[in-house]
């Protein structure tokens, strides 16, 4: 009967003070992540190289579509040269301060995954990056193929990410737009549904353009989340409850199994 | 084989399902498949040695786990596995299991720990699935592993914690 009391005090302490962690808990987390990675990466390699195998008879295919997809970055690289030209130009004539002009000037941390957490509510990665390496709660977190997650809880050399897929309606939301119509889409990606496997991006107002297919990017305009990054795309809309406002499931882009290196997007020092 | 041993065992057992399961689940299973090797140990130890072991073996690695990946709460599985542990251990502490008791022990407890966890977070609204669908998707199939963790190290841990226990009944003979 004590413990129970104790256990449902301890609860209600870790609800209602979640931000930061204390010096023991940073302590045994760092020990864990140290160990944890001698495992996590060799076994990667060892998964990866039988799938190596498995995959050796696709490999010229690709080879021959990352070459056309190389082909492609060139010709853009020409157009985008000039664009930052362009644009460098025009932000002389606007007179942008000194912060403005670094908004988008994010930094990546190349970070490995050395844990996945075996509890299925709560499918939380361990990444072997901390606030040593100017990691901060709140980043997000990619992969080349999308966003992942974001940073939740920070010690010195590791840090925890929490995955899209576990937002819920107590975690604030993400701010989202379409890509293409970044101007006039808006809408606050809020929930994940397991049982449908989709993002639920919620409050779009009933004249947005968004259309299904559309692929869905962070807009920044919360300022805690970096600007443009994929996180899925559209699969359906729906009206919802009140019929004001508009509701899209998304699928997401990126892919959680079997994660090895991830990206932690670092915003510069001047807006945080 | 000393408590030191138990412990290091129950930490590489913490680390192995943590890290090189999530390898070696495929990809469709992602996520549905779960391994909850360390609180097989707890039983273990509930079985075969004592329940006392099993609720400070609960209640360390159930904490360990806890904070390590910090989610949600904190707390929690050092609960569940504590009691869970313990509960069993009073139950069958004095009785010889079988290799069958042991495994029916082990699905038992999984599945009363998955529930707890369950419950849990659906009390706290951290989850909205519905139990049935949240039984077929992953509760049910983590079983499955559960069970071939548990058959896989039935002999060697039921060996190394009948030892601990023999040791122990045998430095109080003397006295």
């Amino acid at each position: 009967m004590i413990s129970f009391i104790l256990f449902i005090a301890v609860i209600g302490v870790s609800i209602s003070n979640r931000s930061g962690l204390t010096a023991p808990e940073k302590f045994l987390r760092d020990t864990t992540g140290f160990v944890q990675q001698w495992f996590y990466k060799p076994a990667g390699y060892m998964a990866g190289f039988f799938q190596d195998i498995g995959n050796l008879r696709s490999v010229y295919d690709e080879n021959e579509q990352l070459r056309m997809t190389t082909a492609a970055y060139a010709r853009d690289k020409v157009k985008f040269n000039a664009m930052e030209q362009e644009n460098q130009r025009l932000h002389k004539l606007l007179n942008f301060t000194k912060a403005q002009e670094e908004i988008n000037d994010y930094k990546f941390l190349f970070a490995q995954v050395i844990a996945v957490s075996p509890d299925p509510y709560n499918q939380t990665l361990t990444i072997n990056l901390g606030s040593k390496n100017g990691v901060k709660e709140k980043m997000a977190v990619i992969t080349d193929e999308g966003m992942v997650g974001i940073i939740s809880k920070v010690s010195e050399v590791t840090s925890t990410i929490m995955p899209l897929h576990e937002l819920n309606d107590q975690a604030p939301g993400i701010s989202a737009t379409a890509l293409g119509k970044q101007q006039q889409s808006f809408g606050i990606v809020s929930s994940y549904n397991k049982e449908t496997q989709m993002l639920q991006m919620t409050k779009i107002a009933a004249d947005d353009p968004m259309t299904k297919g559309d692929t869905i990017l962070t807009s920044g305009l919360n300022n805690v989340y970096p600007e443009g990054l994929v996180i899925g795309t559209v699969e359906s809309i729906q009206d919802s409850d009140f019929g004001l406002t508009k509701t899209a499931s998304i699928k997401l882009a990126a892919d959680f199994d079997h994660l090895n290196e991830v990206l932690v997007v670092q915003k510069p020092e001047a807006i945080q | 084989m000393r408590m030191q041993g138990i412990v290091g065992l129950t930490f590489l057992a913490f680390v192995v399902q943590s890290t090189i399961m999530p390898w070696i689940i495929p990809g469709e299973f992602a996520g549905r498949i779960i391994p909850h090797f360390t609180l097989a140990v707890v039983l273990f130890a509930a079985m075969y040695h004592s329940r006392h072991s099993a609720l400070l073996l609960g209640a360390g690695f159930g904490l360990l786990q806890d904070v390590v990946f910090r989610g949600h709460l904190l707390g929690l599985h050092a609960y569940a596995m504590a009691l869970i542990g313990y509960l069993f251990g009073l139950l069958l502490e004095r009785r010889r299991s079988t290799m069958m008791m042991a495994l029916v022990i082990v699905a038992f407890g999984t599945l009363l720990y998955e529930l707890a966890l369950y419950f849990v977070y659906k009390v706290f609204q951290f989850t909205q699935e519905s139990l049935s669908w949240a039984l077929v998707d992953h509760i049910l199939p983590s079983l499955f592993l559960q069970l071939a963790f548990a058959l896989a190290a039935y002999i060697p841990l039921r060996r190394w914690f009948q030892n601990l226990a023999m040791n122990r009944y045998s430095k109080k003979e003397p006295e």
